[in-house]
């Protein structure tokens, strides 16, 4: 570790009503990896926003390579030798690798651009950092790792000396972590300062060098991440120790009913001939890697993307749904992993969206029954303890694990009796994560059944009675939770089916 | 200042009409003073704020109103109408060309109206809706449509609705009617506007009260979040435009009832100031915002606005480029605000 590169002093942040940051100070090193943690709404990304100019501190210092600085926009901040690696990509899906790289600053031939120089130059930034993609490949046909990728090649060939990066591995498989982390690795060797935001504690152990701990805006304190344990982290983080421990045995019956049977579902190259069962009060878990086709197999299942073949039946009777209409009278509800955009209507309050998909049983004739309509979204506000303070909220206002509920609320109020949560804790706090889990736990013990979908390990083993394991597009493992081990589904979710399918011809030769 | 701004906020009153409805009865008050004083410098002492001026600026001007109205649904589902001017046009000139050439009775051919203007809605709609076409593509492309069959039916020709002493004039009385009062004295009670604030209460409960208005203004505000919830996103969208061209054809009748004449293949300047009045309302061009009053008050602007630039000398030609900045000013303020609550 070098000398101190970028000191964050007292800094100190206020909104209407919210006191964001409140005289935080934190510091990064040249080649070390600085863990920034805390819940969500800790005030993370408000200190990264101040520091790169998006917002405008109220007070505090910034220093930067022993002066003070002052960005007023991310470029000033970005031209000094400070870059965001973001969440969510800014990408130019339809432009190439290269011309992403090198937006805004493409090398000339004259009046025009020289894409030749341009792509011989993006081919050395991934020599650098060893990493394989073609510069000409258009943005959009890369898997999210390799977008990154672009990304943290784009911050280097800005000169950058702290990059900070925010919630990197969120949408990534563990094999692509597995290489982010070398290239990150390889950042720190080279004297890079590099401010690492991440919830999942298993990185930070994996990955950092110190851990800043953030809760209400504060600056709760800073330890080695060699001499701290897990444990200590969450205590700081939470005030509270959370414990994940992996379900061990079934609570679904063996003998319970079948609700839901799916046979040979084929829609698009995503879902391949996948068939299971689903039984009353199970939570089924679907694991795999993200992109192995099992939000296209819910959505396919749920009408809300056509689907070539495949046969449904529910309680025993054969249904047909080609809309999501016709999968909601059917007893089903999708949950999807992005709430903002297919979940909720932000710009409307919790009863509007309460009773989105019910609103028929709360209509007196042609007018909307709104004493009806307001007593069921109380109930379900109480039930699930969503914190508001009012009904009469507007969705926006909430926090991504109350918009949850207010998700889950919807789906209640229509009393649907098969239930698939798409990615149900993605962004949201540790907190509210717990509770959840306690839901989905009650629903499925009052008689639900659930699909969860899921890319977190330990999520699914500590959730699923059973779980089936999915890869491009296939079902390639099905598991009862007690014979389940990490190991084994990742080794399903990460099978070559190539390599199965010559296994498969060569036994059947040796028969 | 600050203070006393939200104190003027928590008033009764302010908290039922909306900040922003306030904001443009403020608007129009001070257009009213505007043209006054413009008017008396540019025209040598003529007054603006006369009785006549108001009833003149309001029966010239309301039909605007259900235009407004008809827009505001669609705007509200997240889509746009330019087609509504020329829609109403068609509506008038086929009507009215109706009964002057093949002695349709009048009420028949009132009736006729609002249906002509359903078709063109439903049409649209359909496009919009169920092929999933671009609504500016196709109300545009239904705005030639609507002038180009007005037109081809008429044979080019003019049309005039009868004046209120012929046979069938008796439609005017829905505009305007007068009444002889015991004394001798005459009083004009304006129907028209009496009819439009009844439509506007309608729309007012279908869109705030009803399923179908929630799902227009839900489905504007995430369409695919409301399918998923198991709605059929297409039926509600459909419907709106299908409202707002039954209120095209329906204003026809308060249009001719007003200006007896209708010409072929125009219209389209109607277009903007339906939308001009929407969007200064507080109907967000986002759609899933959606205000009738402010649709309302928003008509009244436009109309105040003829009447001034009248009142100041003005050609009427000056009333479009006005009634454009007008817009422009008013999408402004609605993506500003979006903005700010981001």
């Amino acid at each position: 570790m070098g000398e101190v590169i970028l000191t964050m002093k007292g800094i100190d942040k206020s909104f209407p009503g919210v006191h964001a940051l409140d005289h935080v100070d934190f510091d990064v090193r040249r080649g070390e990896v600085h863990a920034l943690m805390g819940e969500n709404g800790a005030g993370k990304s408000t200190l990264m926003k101040v520091l790169t100019g998006i917002y405008t501190k109220d007070s505090g210092t910034i220093t930067f390579e022993g002066k003070e600085v002052e960005f007023h926009n991310p470029r000033e901040a970005q031209q000094a030798g400070i870059v965001i690696v973001h969440q969510e990509l800014n990408m130019m899906g339809h432009l190439t690798v290269a011309q992403n790289i090198f937006i805004g600053r493409e090398p000339k031939h004259g009046l025009f651009i020289n894409d030749r120089a341009m792509n011989t130059e993006a081919r050395k930034l991934f020599a650098q950092l060893n990493i394989e993609i073609d510069p000409k490949e258009t943005m959009s046909s890369l898997t999210v790792a390799k977008q990154q990728m672009c990304e943290i090649a784009k911050a280097i060939s800005h000169d950058a000396k702290v990059i900070v990066f925010d919630e990197p591995t969120a949408a990534l498989t563990d094999a692509e972590i597995d290489q982010l982390f070398v290239i990150i690795r390889d950042l720190r060797a080279r004297g890079y300062g590099i401010v690492y935001i991440s919830h999942r504690m298993d990185e930070i152990k994996r990955i950092t060098d110190r851990v800043s701990v953030m809760r209400d805006g504060q600056y709760i304190g800073t330890l080695v991440t060699e001499e701290c344990t897990k444990e200590d982290i969450i205590d700081m983080m939470v005030g509270r120790v959370i414990y994940e421990e992996p379900k061990t045995e079934s609570r679904c019956a063996p003998d319970a009913p079948v609700v839901l049977k799916v046979e040979h579902l084929n829609a698009g190259r995503m879902v391949q001939d996948v068939s299971f069962e689903l039984r009353r009060g199970e939570i089924l878990g679907f694991a795999g890697l993200v992109g192995a086709g099992r939000t296209e197999t819910a959505r396919a299942l749920f009408g809300a993307d056509p689907k070539q073949s495949g046969d449904i039946w529910i309680n025993g009777e054969k249904v047909s749904i080609s809309s999501p209409k016709e999968a909601v009278e059917a007893g089903l509800s999708y949950l999807s992993e992005d709430r903002k955009r297919f979940g909720i209507v932000l710009k409307k309050n919790i009863t509007e969206n309460s009773t989105l998909a019910t609103l028929k049983k709360y209509t007196k004739g042609v007018f909307i029954d709104k004493s009806a309509e307001e007593a069921v979204t109380q109930k379900y506000v109480d039930a699930l303890k969503t914190k508001t303070p009012g009904i009469d909220q507007l969705v926006m206002n909430l926090s991504g694990g109350n918009q949850q509920k207010v998700v889950i609320a919807k789906w209640l109020v229509n009393d649907s009796q098969i239930m698939i949560f798409d990615e149900p804790t993605r962004g949201i706090d540790v907190g509210a994560k717990q509770e959840i889990y306690e839901l989905m736990n009650q629903l499925a013990a009052s008689g639900k059944s659930i699909i969860m979908i899921s890319s977190e390990l330990a999520e699914i083993l500590r959730m699923s009675d059973r779980i089936i394991v999915m890869c491009e597009g296939r079902k390639t493992g099905e598991f009862g939770i007690a014979e389940a081990t990490q190991e084994k589904i990742m080794a399903a979710a990460t099978r070559d089916i190539d390599m199965q399918n010559r296994k498969n011809r060569q036994e059947g030769a040796a028969v | 200042m600050k203070a006393m701004l939200e104190r003027f906020k928590s008033l009764r009153l302010v908290r039922i009409m909306g900040f922003n409805r306030v904001v443009l009865i403020g608007v129009i008050i001070l257009l009213c003073l505007i043209f006054q004083v413009l008017s008396g410098v540019l025209n040598h002492g003529n007054v603006f704020l006369t009785y006549a001026r108001f009833t003149s600026a309001i029966n010239y001007g309301y039909f605007i109103g259900f235009l407004a109205l008809g827009v505001t649904f669609v705007i509200a589902t997240g889509g746009i109408d330019f087609s509504v001017g020329p829609v109403m046009f068609a509506a008038a000139l086929i009507s009215g060309y109706c009964f002057n050439n093949y002695h349709f009775p009048m009420w028949v051919s009132l009736i006729m109206c609002p249906l002509i203007g359903m078709v063109f809605g439903t049409v649209g709609g359909f496009f919009v809706s169920y092929l999933h076409l671009p609504s500016f593509i196709t109300s545009l492309a239904l705005m030639q449509i609507a002038k180009g069959v007005g037109s081809i039916f008429t044979k080019t020709q003019n049309v005039s609705w009868p004046g209120s002493t012929d046979p069938g004039g008796w439609y005017r009385k829905l505009s305007n009617l007068e009444v002889t009062l015991g004394n001798g004295s005459k009083l004009n009670i304006p129907t028209g506007l009496i009819i439009l604030i009844i439509v506007a209460v309608i729309c007012s409960i279908v869109l705030n009260k009803t399923r179908a208005g929630r799902y227009m203004i839900c489905l504007g505000a995430n369409r695919e979040a409301v399918r998923l919830s198991g709605v059929d996103t297409r039926r509600w969208e459909m419907l709106a435009y299908v409202i707002c061209g039954t209120l095209a054809g329906l204003a026809a009748i308060f249009y001719v009832g007003c200006y007896t004449t209708v010409q072929p293949v125009k219209g389209d300047t109607f277009n903007n100031e339906a939308i001009a009045a929407c969007v200064m309302g507080g109907t967000s061009m986002a759609g899933g915002l959606a205000s009738i009053l402010g649709t309302v008050i928003g008509s009244f602007i436009i109309a105040i606005m003829q009447e001034g630039i009248l009142s100041m000398g003005f050609n009427i030609a000056f009333q479009y480029s006005l009634t454009a900045l007008i817009l422009l000013g008013a999408v402004i303020a609605d993506v500003m605000s979006r903005r700010r609550r981001n």
